[in-house]
């Protein structure tokens, strides 16, 4: 062993690890934006990785089928007795007008929100691993006219930011996560408040609208929308739907749970918006 | 002198064979880490360190370089963050093997256990404790501390693939080479 610390080996070693500390540095230093040779590895790997992604979507919903085949059975009774009461008919869509439908939602944003400037949808390439937070990356850059802190919305609400930026692949942190913070509120009723992640909320998939008035009490259900005050999200977009209630631990404000309306956990395609009505700079969004 | 030269050739195309094979173990495990959004083990740390017992430091050090850097992109933390800490784990790892331990699938379990366990216990620290998230002790006791479990069983399965393959055609078959052809010649 001492043999080792002695040897050229071991110099070698020490080098290695000044250069990847270096690294580490340069890293943050780029802040958000990816290193070019990354860029260029995540750009070659992102077709394997669709593919592997889709492999393992599969054999997720096959898992998700065997696990929860009790709670599906009685959900589909339940449903069943829904639709007799509503007399509605149910028909099968085939792969591909489903496709299509899902991209006219998108189509739909663009005429709800004419002020938008917004990019074509991208695939999610893959999960963040083991993040808590639903983290992803999209196949889209900043060759795609992606810039850092872009909005990112699917088709049923709003999902998150662009957090990291590569040429052709980008990394979204989501609503759940404690480091973004959206100003929202209800339109009905006029509730305001500051919508963030917490960790405890986000274990169950949802998130945290605070600040709210003590003596405001919203109803479950209740929509919740951006504000859009601090420059970051446009305006009157749907995040997601009130789950719970309740009072803040010091006792002065509210707060509310919030389910974000889009399935963070199983999200294929996603837009970005580049540009929108009231936006702030990139350092503002910071 | 002519057989000679066809064991070198050997030698060296099983040495090919062997890296290729390890190089296609870590490219599937970085596609099954960047797939689907459920909580999965860290599937580059037991590859490294199994692959990392069978090595010498120099090519320990470059599996810990490379499966760290993959790990980093995978867990999109700190490009360097995995890679410092594997780069010491698989050195450290590989002084081990050749000094003092065996291969035996306990030792590796134990050594993976640990590794898992003082990665996912920096990670905690670095990225969610020190940012004094409220009830930040669930994502240790939720996401980080059962996939440090998950991580050390999964040693268990490449404990067995990078043997198979490092027996079949690597430093272990070479060795078998070198004593049949020493055998040979005292023939």
């Amino acid at each position: 062993m001492l043999n080792f610390l002695k040897s050229g080996k071991c110099k070698a070693v020490l080098w290695v690890l000044a250069l990847l500390i270096g690294l580490m540095l340069y890293a943050v230093f780029v802040g958000g934006y990816t290193i070019s040779s990354v860029a260029l590895f995540q750009a070659v790997a992102a077709p394997f990785q669709k593919l592997s992604n889709s492999i393992s979507q599969h054999v997720e919903y096959g898992l998700d089928l065997y696990r929860n085949a009790e709670d599906y059975s009685e959900e589909n009774r339940a449903l069943r007795k829904e639709i007799s009461l509503l007399h509605t008919e149910l028909a099968d869509y085939e792969a591909t007008k489903e496709e299509l439908e899902r991209l006219q939602a998108f189509v739909g944003i663009k005429e709800k929100h004419e002020d938008y400037s917004m990019t074509s949808p991208f695939d999610v390439t893959g999960y963040v691993t083991n993040d808590p937070f639903c983290a992803f990356m999209i196949d889209g850059g900043s060759e795609d006219g992606i810039s850092l802190y872009d909005p990112v919305v699917s088709d049923m609400g709003l999902v998150g930011v662009i957090t990291e930026l590569g040429t052709h692949t980008a990394t979204v942190t989501t609503i759940l996560s404690p480091e973004l913070s959206v100003a929202a509120g209800t339109r009905a009723s006029g509730e305001k408040g500051v919508l963030t992640g917490s960790v405890s909320l986000a274990m169950d998939g949802l998130c945290k609208l605070q600040y709210l008035d003590k003596e405001v009490k919203l109803k479950k259900d209740r929509i919740i929308l951006t504000t859009g005050e601090n420059g970051l999200f446009p305006a009157g977009y749907v995040i997601g739907y009130v789950r719970e209630t309740g009072m803040d631990d010091t006792g002065l404000t509210a707060y509310a749970a919030v389910e974000p309306a889009s399935d963070l956990k199983n999200l294929s395609l996603v837009v970005v918006i580049t540009d929108f009505s009231g936006k702030a700079d990139s350092d503002d969004a910071q | 002198m002519h057989s000679n030269r066809l064991r070198k050739q050997n030698r060296l195309f099983l040495q090919i064979v062997q890296w290729v094979l390890f190089a296609v173990v870590i490219g599937i495990c970085y596609l099954a880490e960047t797939s689907g959004s459920y909580h999965k083990p860290l599937m580059l740390l037991p590859v490294a360190l199994c692959i990392a017992s069978h090595t010498g430091e120099l090519q320990a050090m470059t599996v810990g370089v490379v499966c760290g850097l993959l790990l980093d992109l995978a867990c999109g933390k700190l490009l360097g963050f995995n890679a410092f800490l594997l780069v010491i784990c698989c050195v450290l790892i590989s002084l081990l093997y050749r000094y003092f331990l065996r291969q035996k699938l306990i030792n590796m379990l134990l050594l993976t256990t640990a590794c898992a366990l003082i990665q996912g216990g920096l990670d905690y620290v670095l990225y969610y404790a020190l940012w004094g998230y409220e009830d930040v002790f669930l994502i240790w006791q939720r996401i980080i501390f059962p996939s440090c479990l998950m991580t050390a069983g999964s040693s268990v399965i490449f404990y067995f693939i990078i043997k198979k393959i490092a027996v079949t055609c690597g430093s272990h078959r070479i060795n078998q080479l070198e004593k049949m052809s020493i055998s040979e010649y005292q023939e």
